[in-house]
This record gives C-alpha cells, sequence and structure tokens, in this order.
C-alpha cells in the first residue's frame, strides 16, 4: 500500500498555511456574505454546467445566480460555439429565458413585447419597430458574459476583464485533469439539496474525510486507509492556486456490505476506461464553489460534481451529479444504482449535519475553529477566502 | 388470465412485484412507506435472485427490455435501493437523514 499513516505529514509539506485556529466568523455573518458576493463571486470563474448539457445549435441553459445578482445564458450557437450572456432583454430588461433548460430554432423571444435575439445574442426582430425612435439595433444585442469551457466543463466570469484566462486560473487543477476524457461519461444522477446553511459550512464539511469513521459510521467508516483502525490517513494533498484536492485509497482489508461486492461483480466490463485520478479517490475544491469527486470504479472509473449556490448567508443550493460511463448492460446500469444510493443516503447524513453546524455556528457561542492535519485543504481554503476578502 | 409478469424462471418473485417501480423517486417512496419487516423478506429473495437475474437481463440490450424483464431489472434497482436500510441502518430510513422533499432527484431514472 502507497499510504503512508504518519502524523503531521501536510503541516510538513505546506508549512506557510499554519497550524493555529482559524476565525468561524466568516462561515455565519452577513457582512462576509456581501464581501462574498462583490469580491469572490464576481471575481472568479464560475462552473455553470457542462457541454453535454447543450449537445445540439439552439439547446441552452440557464441558470439565476442569486449570489451575483445575475441571470446567465449558456447556448449553443448555429455555427456549434458555446457562448454565455446575460439573460436579459435589452428593451426593457424582462428575463429572456424562465426555464432552466431548453431548445430553440434559431431565435429566442422575450415574453414582453417578443423582442427576438438570435443564437449569437444579436436582435433580430422588435415588434412595431418604426414606432420606436432611432433604436441602435445593432448594439441592442444580449450582453455578454466571459465563457470558456475546460474538459467539457462550462464556466463563465462575471467580470469586464477576467485577470487570468479559464485555463491559467484552474492552473494545478487543469494540469491533473487536462484530457482526462470527462466527456466519455454521462449524467446519471442530479440531485437538488436546499440546505438550511451556509454554502461554506456544506463545502468545508464534504472537503475531509476526517468525520468518515464517526458522522458516517453507519455507512462508508471504512472508505478511507486508518491509523489504528480509527483515524483516516490521507494518501495525499495538493495545494494549487486557490485550489486543492486531497487524495485517499481504502483499508488493504476493507471488508464492504455484502451488496456492495454483488454491485461490484455485475459491474466489470470487458474494457477498462480510468479517469486521471491520484488516488481511488480524489476531491478537488475548485474554488470558489465547485468540487469534483473521482472516483476508482471496478472497470469504469466514474465522477461526480458539486456546486454550492449561496441564496443567503444561512440557505444553500447544493446540486449533485453523478456521472458514469454508459451502462452496456442492465448488471452495469444496477451496479451504478447502488453507488447511487449508497452516496444520496450517506450525502443526506451530511446535509443533515451542515444544518446542525450552521445553527451551532450561528450561536456565536465559538469564535475560533480548530483544523487536524487532514484538515489542511479546509484551513487552506479560509486562506484563500481571506485573500479575498482582502482585495481592494 | 393476465399476461405473465415475470420471465418463467423468476415467477417466484411475483409476491414483491409492487417493488417493481421504473423511477428512484417511486423506489425511494416504497422503501420509505415500508416496514423494516417487509423490506427485509424483499431484501432476502431479491438478494438470493439477483446474480440468475443479472445473468438473463445481461442477454438483452439494455434500452430494448421485454416488459416481463424490465419488470425484473425493476426489482434489482430497488435491491439496491433498499440494501442500505437492511444493512447499514436497520431501519427503511437513513439514521440523521434529510428531509427527502428538500433533497430531490432531479433526473428521475
Ligand atoms: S422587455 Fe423584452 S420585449 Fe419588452
Ligand atoms: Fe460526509
Amino acid at each position: 500500500m502507497r499510504t503512508v499513516i504518519a502524523d503531521k505529514r501536510w503541516a510538513e509539506k505546506y508549512p506557510e498555511i499554519g497550524t493555529g485556529p482559524v476565525a468561524a466568523e466568516p462561515l455565519i455573518s452577513q457582512e462576509h456574505f456581501e464581501l462574498e458576493r462583490e469580491k469572490i463571486f464576481r471575481r472568479t470563474w464560475l462552473n455553470i454546467g457542462r457541454v453535454e448539457e447543450i449537445p445540439n445549435p439552439g439547446d441552452y441553459i440557464a441558470k439565476d445566480l442569486t449570489m451575483c445578482r445575475a441571470s446567465v445564458l449558456i447556448i449553443r450557437g448555429r455555427d456549434g460555439e458555446v457562448r454565455g450572456f446575460h439573460n436579459v432583454c435589452s428593451h426593457r430588461g424582462n428575463k429572456l429565458v424562465w426555464d432552466e433548460k431548453g431548445t430553440c430554432k434559431g431565435t429566442l423571444t422575450c415574453g414582453f413585447h417578443a423582442w427576438a435575439y438570435n443564437t449569437k445574442g444579436e436582435l433580430t426582430w422588435v415588434p412595431d419597430e418604426d414606432n420606436f425612435f432611432d433604436l441602435p439595433k445593432c448594439d441592442l444585442g444580449l450582453t455578454p458574459i466571459h465563457t470558456e469551457v475546460f474538459e467539457g466543463f462550462i464556466f463563465i466570469h462575471l467580470a469586464e476583464r477576467p485577470p487570468e484566462s479559464l485555463r491559467e486560473y484552474l492552473g494545478g487543477v487543469a494540469d491533473q485533469l487536462e484530457g482526462g476524457g470527462f466527456g466519455e461519461l454521462a449524467l446519471a444522477k442530479r440531485y437538488r439539496v436546499d440546505e438550511h446553511a451556509n454554502w461554506k459550512i456544506a463545502l468545508d464539511a464534504q472537503n475531509e474525510l476526517y468525520h468518515l469513521p464517526f458522522q458516517h459510521r453507519r455507512t462508508i467508516p471504512e472508505f478511507c486507509v486508518l491509523k489504528d483502525g480509527q483515524f483516516t490517513r490521507l494518501l495525499d494533498v495538493r495545494l494549487f492556486n486557490h485550489h486543492s484536492v486531497y487524495s485517499s485509497d481504502p483499508p488493504e482489508d476493507r471488508v464492504g456490505p455484502a451488496t456492495e461486492k454483488l454491485a461490484a461483480r455485475f459491474s466489470v466490463a470487458e474494457t477498462e476506461s480510468r479517469l486521471p485520478r491520484i488516488g481511488s479517490f480524489d476531491f478537488y475544491t475548485i474554488f470558489p464553489n465547485m468540487a469534483l469527486l473521482l472516483f476508482r470504479g471496478v472497470s469504469h472509473d466514474f465522477y461526480m460534481s458539486y456546486n454550492f449556490w449561496p441564496q443567503a448567508v444561512d440557505r444553500t443550493d447544493w446540486d449533485i451529479k453523478i456521472y458514469f460511463r454508459p451502462a452496456e448492460n442492465a448488471g452495469q446500469r444496477v451496479g451504478q444504482e447502488y453507488f447511487t444510493c449508497l452516496l444520496r443516503d450517506l450525502l443526506q447524513e451530511d446535509a443533515t449535519a451542515h444544518e446542525q453546524i450552521h445553527i451551532g455556528l450561528a450561536s456565536r457561542a465559538k469564535k475560533e475553529l480548530y483544523f487536524q492535519d487532514e484538515e489542511m485543504q479546509i484551513r487552506y481554503f479560509h486562506t484563500v477566502l481571506d485573500r479575498f476578502y482582502a482585495e481592494a | 388470465m393476465s399476461a405473465q409478469k415475470l420471465p418463467a424462471e423468476f415467477a417466484d418473485l411475483e409476491p414483491f412485484l409492487d417493488w417493481a417501480l421504473a423511477t428512484e423517486r417511486e423506489r425511494t417512496g416504497k422503501r420509505l412507506a415500508s416496514s423494516l419487516e417487509d423490506i427485509q423478506a424483499f431484501y432476502d429473495h431479491m438478494s438470493a435472485r439477483v446474480e440468475a437475474a443479472m445473468a438473463y437481463l445481461n442477454a438483452f440490450p439494455l434500452d430494448t427490455l421485454p416488459p416481463e424483464a424490465e419488470r425484473l431489472f425493476h426489482l434489482s434497482l430497488s435491491l439496491m435501493e433498499v440494501a442500505n436500510a437492511v444493512e447499514m441502518f436497520q431501519n427503511p430510513a437513513v439514521i440523521n437523514g434529510f428531509d427527502v422533499k428538500r433533497f430531490a432527484p432531479v433526473e428521475d431514472v
């Protein structure tokens, strides 16, 4: 086994991140929430979805970003290009598209007075146009939003001029995941969790494995190598500019439940397909609000994404997506169902806990949080937050 | 007489046909509405038959299962749904679970 069962390896690897307590206030305060609105969510690349959601010309997705006070439209043009716009009509500002997903035959028409736009965002039709006063129609297209795609993941940036390209922003994460073949997998399950908790409480609680033998004692107590059979020991922690990844391997002597063994047998395929994993399980935190989870599958690796969309300081829309290589037969499909049911059930344990943590922290009985070495990546996330809070 | 509900060699699963549900929402609903005893009975019986079921079903293309094979497929998915209730929680619902109305499957298959 590659995993070293030693203490305090990550603080040794990254001494500059420190070891002291971390302030709890940013997790619950309205003031920090407003800082995040201005200094983080409008200044970073945000993942909106994947290209498979809009495979054909005219397909679009629309998303209200409460945190950014914006509504975003991502549309595939007739030329095949993926473009992003503010989902706002140039006439009197009505939200152009109201459904979250759809397709058009080349024209999007506003429901209020039927101004129409093509898939490049150009204004093409104004009813009763002659009755307007010198309408500068050419300038009245939809307002573009910087939109870039990495390995099929669509990101937007709301700044007028993003300080760096998406590739530069992702940095070491992109180095690791580039060419990973994510497009060969397809969305199998998606859950939307309406959580009464701060988005960072939810993300922090996912960003470690320390809690597995305790909070998940019923579901996945033996997911990760354990020191003395009790305490998780990660395979690796890597910190990038803004982002991080932690990796783990399962204990060598892991037994696992009976149905998991059945599901594993059903999941065997003739050919293997692998993702660019570091360990058996990798958890990327892509700043600010995305996580990407890579899993070793029996024959086919699979992955999940999380997007934590803040709705209010104490309310989060946790968007969970699970992607598999499409099943070739009933056995593989049934095997996938086992793993998605397991993930769903244990993430329910988490969702419940997120809300309880929020209640605990909101009492302000505790001013500081204490992170152990296995929680280094959360500590790092908070230093990145601090960096953004402090920006001009 | 009604047409045969399951492939002939799986007729022993007929008493559990109300677990042959097409969507995750329905399967979860059935799990939550059932007693642990009923779940356990389905789990015990289906666990013993699911490998044979897979051997049978894998002979068909997944997207063109005949109706009686499709019911067998849905029964197998229901086994995956209830496995944790038996093996992990000894309870129909997740212990310390979340309000399922606020933890909703979006692409429901
Ligand atoms: S606001 Fe869109 S047409 Fe009037
Ligand atoms: Fe967890």
